[in-house]
């Protein structure tokens, strides 16, 4: 099978890697609904499908996916919805904004442009609860992650590093240069929906007070 | 029904049956550490393997009852009173409205479990009471227990019957452990290695996972990977050259090389380790784990029928 690599990552999950990764979402939701998986989780590259091997072994598990990816075709992906944030970059929540706008060569003010003007879209959630990674970001701009983690950023901070965003939904530890605060609240258990951001939302961001 | 918290422990959270279809969100599934010493608990209560009860770390709990009922401890190896008796763990014991409950250090072992009849009532959200700490829902208000605290309990004082684990069921803990593993999707990408080492677990240690030091190789930048899913029993390297292997309120994607994966048979026995213990990897495959795994089940399932690990 050409179009997709599997293989096992453990003794109860099973890993689809698909040659074209824009096939991941559909392939992760179809999976789902089939009922036939505990878990079905989207990474950067692959879909993992959690199993119980108590009940199927892991060549089982391989061929049932095997099998069932014959039949499988993407339904093309429907336009997300959009959402506005709102995003706080006055300095204590813009961590690291002066040092990555250094040594891009450009002022904060034209680093921001170049972030807000990008076309982002969630790619997916993970790591953390509501944590999201923003894919569509200005490529030009570069950044690695820090050295030496944060023990604790805050939540709502959003994160760059090259390509993407990775906006934090929880304070916890991070290890992604910091450029700003959001106001909104990406997660919050008393709302109907806890999570603001889904794969596919396309994120605009629109810069407070500065 | 309720019990107060006299002395809370160090992060004793109530848990429940895992969380389900929620990783996509980044919500890890939470739950017991040990399922196997807590689903014990809960059969000599008369529950369900999977109904909420009290995990308590490094034990050092102790709670008042405000009405009778039926409780039982499991777990690590620990010392437990009612009041001023000395009671054993593994069976059935009934409190009076008033006594108090107290749980000690544990000899070996990290993790007591401790079983209400009919369950603690704790928060239900996204499908499961089990306490998720870093997300703060769940369980008690999303926390772990504090002095003062008031825990509630479904509605059944009384289990039906006194019973006592069977002697060849109740683990007993060491201070070292082998764990069956089988490899990680990224145990090629790291030459040079050998699994058949001992290690030691750290003082890192937590709900989402335990540090283990020994003479892993350093994985270089290319190692690093894309965000990819993560399960509990994944043992991941760290730029610093030590491992991490995670536990049930673990991130739920990683990028650091993920180069074994502790297997379901052996996975309940991460709960129970403490900080200096030996670790020992003993490398299975897939479909060996798996059969190792019925067979432990068939063994449990005489006395649990409805244990899942």
């Amino acid at each position: 099978m050409k179009d997709f690599q599997i293989f096992l990552i453990g003794d109860d999950a099973v890993a689809v890697q698909p040659s074209d990764r824009i096939v991941r979402h559909p392939l992760a939701r179809s999976l789902r609904s089939s009922g036939e998986w505990v878990d079905v989780v989207p990474g950067k590259e692959i879909v993992a499908a959690q199993f119980n091997p108590a009940s199927l072994s892991p060549k089982d598990a391989v061929r049932r996916m095997e099998a069932w990816l014959e039949g499988f075709h993407a339904d093309s992906d429907q336009e997300g919805e959009v959402v506005d944030l709102h995003l706080d970059t006055s300095s204590p929540n813009a961590l690291d904004l002066e040092h990555l706008a250094a040594s891009n060569e450009l002022s904060p003010a034209a680093f921001l442009e170049k972030v807000t003007q990008s076309d982002l879209v969630v790619d997916m959630l993970g790591f953390t609860p509501g944590f999201a990674y923003v894919e569509g970001l200005d490529p030009v701009l570069k950044a690695e992650r820090l050295a030496v983690p944060r023990q604790r950023v805050a939540a709502g901070s959003v994160g760059l590093l090259q390509g993407q965003l990775g906006l934090y939904g929880l304070s916890g530890p991070g290890g992604w240069p910091i450029i700003g605060r959001l106001t909104n609240r990406l997660f919050d258990l008393h709302r109907e929906r806890p999570f603001l951001l889904t794969e596919g939302t396309r994120v605009r961001l629109n810069l407070m007070g500065r | 029904m309720s019990f107060e918290v006299l002395k809370p422990g160090i992060q004793a959270t109530l848990q429940a049956a895992p969380r389900r279809q929620m990783r996509h969100f980044g919500v890890p599934a939470s739950g017991p550490a040990d399922p196997l010493s807590m689903a014990l608990a809960n059969k000599l209560v008369g529950n369900a393997v999977d109904e909420c009860a009290l995990e308590c770390p490094l034990g050092m709990v102790s709670l008042k009852a405000r009405t009778d009922c039926s409780i039982a401890i499991t777990g690590a190896q620990v010392a437990a009173h009612i009041g001023n008796r000395g009671v054993g763990m593994h069976r059935t014991l009934v409190v009076m409205a008033g006594e108090t409950i107290t749980i000690g250090a544990p000899e070996a072992g990290a993790r007591v479990y401790l079983a209400v009849a009919g369950g603690f009532a704790g928060d239900e959200f996204l499908g499961s009471r089990s306490t998720c700490l870093p997300a703060g829902f769940g369980g008690l208000a999303g926390r772990a227990l504090k002095t003062g605290d008031i825990i509630s309990t479904n509605t059944i004082p009384i289990a039906p019957s006194a019973l006592e684990t069977p002697d060849r069921m109740q683990q007993e803990f060491q201070h070292s452990y082998a764990l069956r593993c089988v490899p990680g999707p990224d145990a090629d990408k790291i030459a040079g290695w050998e699994a058949h080492q001992d290690f030691v677990a750290t003082r890192r240690a937590d709900r989402t996972g335990i540090e283990i030091s020994g003479s892993w190789p350093k994985p270089d930048q290319a190692a690093m990977k894309a965000s990819s899913p993560v399960f509990p029993g994944a043992v991941q390297l760290t730029p610093a050259g030590a491992a991490f292997v995670l536990l049930p309120d673990a991130q739920t994607t990683g990028g650091y090389p993920h180069i074994l994966q502790v297997a379901r048979v052996d996975r309940h026995l991460l709960g129970q380790i403490r900080p200096g213990e030996r670790i020992h990897f003993l490398l299975r495959s897939p479909d060996d784990a798996a059969r190792e795994l019925r067979e432990k089940l068939e063994f449990f399932w005489d006395w649990l029928p409805d244990l899942m690990l």
